[in-house]
C-alpha cells in the first residue's frame, strides 16, 4: 500500500482508536495483554484496509474488525502473569469524579462483564456502544430476533451476577 | 439507575480516559507481524504438506538407486503408476481448495462466516491428513507383503499357511493402526488446542439461532 493510504489510515486509527481500546479492555485483564490485543487488532485492521470502501463509517467499519479479531483470530496472550490491574494502569481517573459508592458499584459491574463469555461480551459491548439491533445482527451473523433475546438473556445473567 | 445504565454512563464517558496511542506509536505496529489463529493454522497446513511431501520424496532423492529397487521390490506395473498420478493429482487439488479456502477468509465478514470459513479450511487440512493415513493403513499391509517376499530371509512367506498369512497380515494392519491413531491423535490435540476457543464461541453462537 502507498505512503498517502498508510497515513490516510494512522489518521483514521489515531482519531477512532478509543473503539479498539474499548474491545481491549472487554476482553483482556492486564495491561500487556491489552497492548497485545491492541496490535493484532491494528495489524488485522491495516490488513483489511484495502477492503475498506467508505460505503460505511470508518469507525462502524472498526466495530466488526475489533470484535472478529478479539472473538475469532485471537490467540490469548501467554503473558498472563502480570499482576498490575488493568484498571489501574490504564485508566486516569480525577478526583472530582470519583465517589467511591458508585466506584465500587462500577468495579462490581466491571468484574461481572468480565466473567461472561466472548459472544455474551460482544453483545454487551454493541449494546453500550449504543448500536441498534440491525447493527448488532449484521455484525453478529445472527438474525435480529435472536439478537434480541440473546441481549435480554445476557442483561438478565450480568443482573443476576451483581445480586446473586 | 438500574445498574446497566450505570454501567452505559460509565462506559461512554471511559472513552476519554484511555491512553492514546500517538502516530508515532501506531506506525510501527503495522509493520509487526500477525499472530493470529489464521497464520497458525496456515503454518501447520504448508508444514504438514511439506511435511508428507518430504516423506514420499526424501527416499528417491537420497539413494540413486532406491527407485530401481522400489521398482524391484514393488513391481513398475499400472497399479502402482496410477496411485502415483493419483498422489500427485490430490496433493494438487488439495493445494487449490486449501488456497481458495483462504482466501474466502476475510476479518470483514460478519463473526459467524468468519468462523464458519475458519472451520471449512480447517477440515480442508483434516481431510487431507486423513486420506494421506488412510492411504498408509490401506497400503502399508500390501506393501509389508511384497517387501517380505521379495527379500530372501528366514521368513518364508511362501511356505505359510492362509491361517498363517491372514494373521500376519492382520498384525501388521494392527500395528499400522496403531501407530496412524497415535500420529492423529496427536495431530487433533494440536488442532483442538488452537481452536479450542473458536469452536466454543461458534457453537455459543449457534446455540443463539436454535
Amino acid at each position: 500500500m502507498s505512503k498517502t493510504e498508510e497515513q490516510n489510515f494512522v489518521e483514521l486509527l489515531e482519531q477512532n482508536q478509543n473503539i479498539v481500546h474499548k474491545v481491549c479492555r472487554l476482553y483482556t485483564n492486564n495491561y500487556d495483554a491489552h497492548n497485545d490485543l491492541f496490535q493484532e487488532i491494528t495489524i488485522q485492521l491495516w490488513k483489511a484496509f484495502p477492503k475498506f470502501r467508505g460505503d460505511s463509517k470508518f469507525s462502524t467499519w472498526m466495530y466488526r474488525v475489533g470484535l472478529n479479531t478479539a472473538i475469532t483470530l485471537y490467540r490469548k496472550s501467554k503473558r498472563t502473569i502480570n499482576t498490575q490491574q488493568f484498571d489501574t494502569v490504564q485508566f486516569k481517573i480525577s478526583a472530582e469524579e470519583y465517589d467511591s459508592t458508585e466506584e465500587e458499584q462500577l468495579k462490581l459491574l466491571y468484574n461481572a462483564v468480565h466473567q461472561l463469555n466472548d459472544i455474551e461480551k460482544a453483545l454487551i459491548f454493541l449494546y453500550l456502544e449504543d448500536k441498534n439491533y440491525r447493527e448488532i445482527s449484521e455484525t453478529m451473523g445472527i438474525t435480529e430476533v435472536n439478537a434480541r433475546v440473546k441481549m435480554n438473556r445476557v442483561k438478565t445473567k450480568l443482573r443476576t451476577i451483581l445480586n446473586p | 439507575m438500574d445498574e446497566l445504565e450505570l454501567l452505559k454512563k460509565d462506559w461512554v464517558k471511559s472513552g476519554d480516559t484511555f491512553e492514546q496511542k500517538s502516530a508515532s506509536q501506531l506506525y510501527p505496529m503495522l509493520q509487526k507481524k500477525s499472530s493470529s489463529i489464521v497464520k497458525m493454522l496456515f503454518y501447520i497446513s504448508i508444514a504438514e504438506l511439506v511435511f508428507l511431501l518430504f516423506c514420499n520424496f526424501t527416499p528417491f532423492l537420497v539413494s540413486d538407486d532406491y527407485h530401481e529397487k522400489f521398482n524391484n521390490t514393488f513391481g513398475n506395473g499400472t497399479f502402482n503408476k496410477i496411485l502415483l498420478t493419483l498422489s500427485y493429482a490430490v496433493v494438487l487439488v488439495f493445494i487449490y481448495f486449501l488456497y481458495k479456502s483462504y482466501k474466502t477468509i476475510s476479518v470483514v465478514d460478519n463473526t459467524k462466516i468468519l468462523m464458519q470459513n475458519i472451520l471449512k479450511t480447517r477440515r480442508i487440512i483434516k481431510y487431507y491428513v486423513l486420506y494421506n493415513l488412510l492411504l498408509i493403513v490401506i497400503i502399508a499391509p500390501y506393501y509389508t507383503y511384497l517387501s517380505v517376499k521379495t527379500k530372501s530371509t528366514d521368513f518364508d512367506i511362501s511356505a505359510m499357511s492362509t491361517f498363517e498369512l491372514s494373521k500376519f497380515l492382520g498384525i501388521v494392519t494392527l500395528l499400522t493402526l496403531l501407530v496412524m491413531a497415535i500420529v492423529y491423535g496427536f495431530y487433533s490435540l494440536i488442532y483442538g488446542i488452537l481452536l479450542k476457543r473458536l469452536n466454543r464461541n461458534y457453537n455459543e453462537l449457534k446455540k443463539i439461532e436454535v
